[in-house]
């Protein structure tokens, strides 16, 4: 595994954005190695560049229904995610630090943009993918399932950076369980901030209600089946 | 000089080398009692949040004290087994030791208060149609203490590694170690409940059969039975 000290001395900072996240992809410690030096890294500018990532993988989920729902998708994606890293900020250092992890405030930073641009990067790559499945599935329960599984493979390959630069700062094990719980809490901000996929003809953009993320997961398959049960009646 | 705490997040190497060496044992026990009561306040707060302020004041309140009580009344018999087992520690060490994995423990729930108050706040509002909001913020709720409490003990960990005796022993005294803060913390977690608060019973500092019945009981009589016919 490439650790900071692998790193050629004094890698030269990318001229563009693009240039920014191809080294996240190539050399993905070389962005936590300037901000460690006083380098110029500009972990915003990379947070604001990733925001626009989530909403056009957003907008490609808002096929499923079509219409206005893609603004509304492309909308709620970086919502959910900028505050699910948000809501998860203060574990992620905790967690990180009890660990053996040594933070300044421009590694930490650095290391948090990072994470936000190697998913935005793979929710990016993942966006014709997710494009295809939405256009072309009928049910909003089979439309989750895959959502979800698209979510599960971009956070599983940004692990690949947050990973590597928890190691490079001298943490030690366990904080996989910082992802899974990262995981949870955006299943939980997605609840909060439905519906995204789909919503009915007139419906609100924002549907005001308390309730977890299984429940409504639960609800989605209830509704698939009482859909399904009707259509059955009306044949016989 | 740093809030108390501080040391546990940047630069408890400090910290460690003096507990090894057996140097300011009584400054970094208070130290670490003050961060642990702190942390496991605020996260007290918001875990009561469900239920209303009321319960919220009084987490803030009981989470401390579950720490608090669970680190003094296992300090002894931790002392008293790492000697058994041949790791001759003084009794002030393994008192800063013990503090010390309950206090990084709770400065990790500190750290997921802000997701326990979202969690809590987009539950239904409690109420006898709330039982199944209520059974996953119980579950959530006892997950993240409890592992937290794990991950408390990984700063033990560590800081057990520096000491001079063969791996094995130290593996078999973290192992006591680990396996008495589990049971006792339970233990005095059921008895200073409600903590989420129940959905059918009103508000209470502490339950008036506190102490009538362990928690062991409770899923050896209550819980198991109950899953068993399931099956």
């Amino acid at each position: 595994m490439e650790t900071l000290s692998d790193l050629p001395p004094n890698v030269p900072q990318p001229r563009s954005l693009t240039g920014v996240f191809n080294e996240l992809l190539i050399r993905p410690l070389a962005f936590l190695d300037r901000a460690r030096n006083g380098g110029q890294a500009s972990p915003f500018r990379m947070i604001a560049a990733s925001t626009l990532c989530y909403a056009l993988y957003g907008a490609a989920a808002g096929f499923f229904q079509g219409g206005d729902q893609i603004l509304v998708a492309a909308l709620k994606a970086p919502l959910i995610i900028l505050f699910t890293l948000l809501l998860c900020l203060p574990s992620l250092y905790v967690f990180s630090a009890v660990a053996g992890a040594e933070w300044t405030r421009r590694s930490f930073l650095a290391v948090l943009a990072g994470f936000a641009g190697t998913l935005a990067l793979v929710l990016l790559a993942l966006l014709p993918i997710n494009w295809l499945f939405s256009s072309s599935s009928r049910h909003l329960s089979s439309a989750t399932i895959i959502q979800f599984f698209l979510w599960l493979i971009a956070l599983g390959l940004a692990w690949r950076f947050l990973g590597k630069g928890l190691q490079a700062t001298g943490a030690r094990g366990g904080m996989i369980l910082w992802l899974l719980l990262f995981c949870v809490v955006s299943l939980q901000a997605a609840t909060v901030l439905r519906p995204v996929l789909s919503r009915k003809p007139g419906g609100a953009i924002f549907v005001y209600g308390k309730k977890s993320f299984l429940e409504q997961m639960g609800n989605v398959f209830e509704e698939e089946d009482k859909e399904a049960a009707q259509k059955a009646a009306k044949k016989h | 000089m740093a809030i108390p705490g501080w040391e546990l997040l940047h630069g408890v190497d400090t910290l460690l080398a003096e507990v090894v060496a057996g140097r300011n044992l009584v400054r970094h026990w208070v130290r670490l009692c003050v961060a642990m009561s702190l942390g496991a306040a605020v996260y007290g707060a918001v875990l009561g949040t469900w239920h209303g302020a009321q319960l919220a004041f009084y987490d803030a309140l009981k989470l401390p004290l579950v720490l608090l009580l669970t680190s003094a009344l296992t300090v002894g018999f931790a002392w008293t087994a790492a000697v058994v087992l041949g790791l001759p520690l003084r009794f002030g060490q393994v008192a800063v030791l013990t503090f010390l994995a309950l206090a990084a423990g709770s400065l990790m729930l500190a750290s997921l208060a802000p997701i326990a108050l979202f969690f809590n706040l987009s539950a239904p509002t409690p109420g006898p149609s709330a039982r199944t909001a209520h059974n996953l913020l119980y579950l959530l709720h006892t997950a993240l203490v409890g592992g937290c409490g794990l991950g408390g003990t990984v700063a033990l960990w560590k800081a057990m590694r520096r000491l001079d005796a063969p791996l094995r022993t130290l593996r078999a005294v973290y192992a006591v170690w680990v396996v008495a803060f589990a049971l006792v913390g339970g233990e005095v977690a059921w008895a200073l409940r409600p903590f989420v608060g129940s959905v059918y019973m009103p508000v209470v500092f502490l339950r008036p059969d506190a102490l009538d019945g362990n928690v062991y009981e409770f899923i050896f009589t209550d819980i198991l039975p109950h899953l068993a016919s399931w099956l």
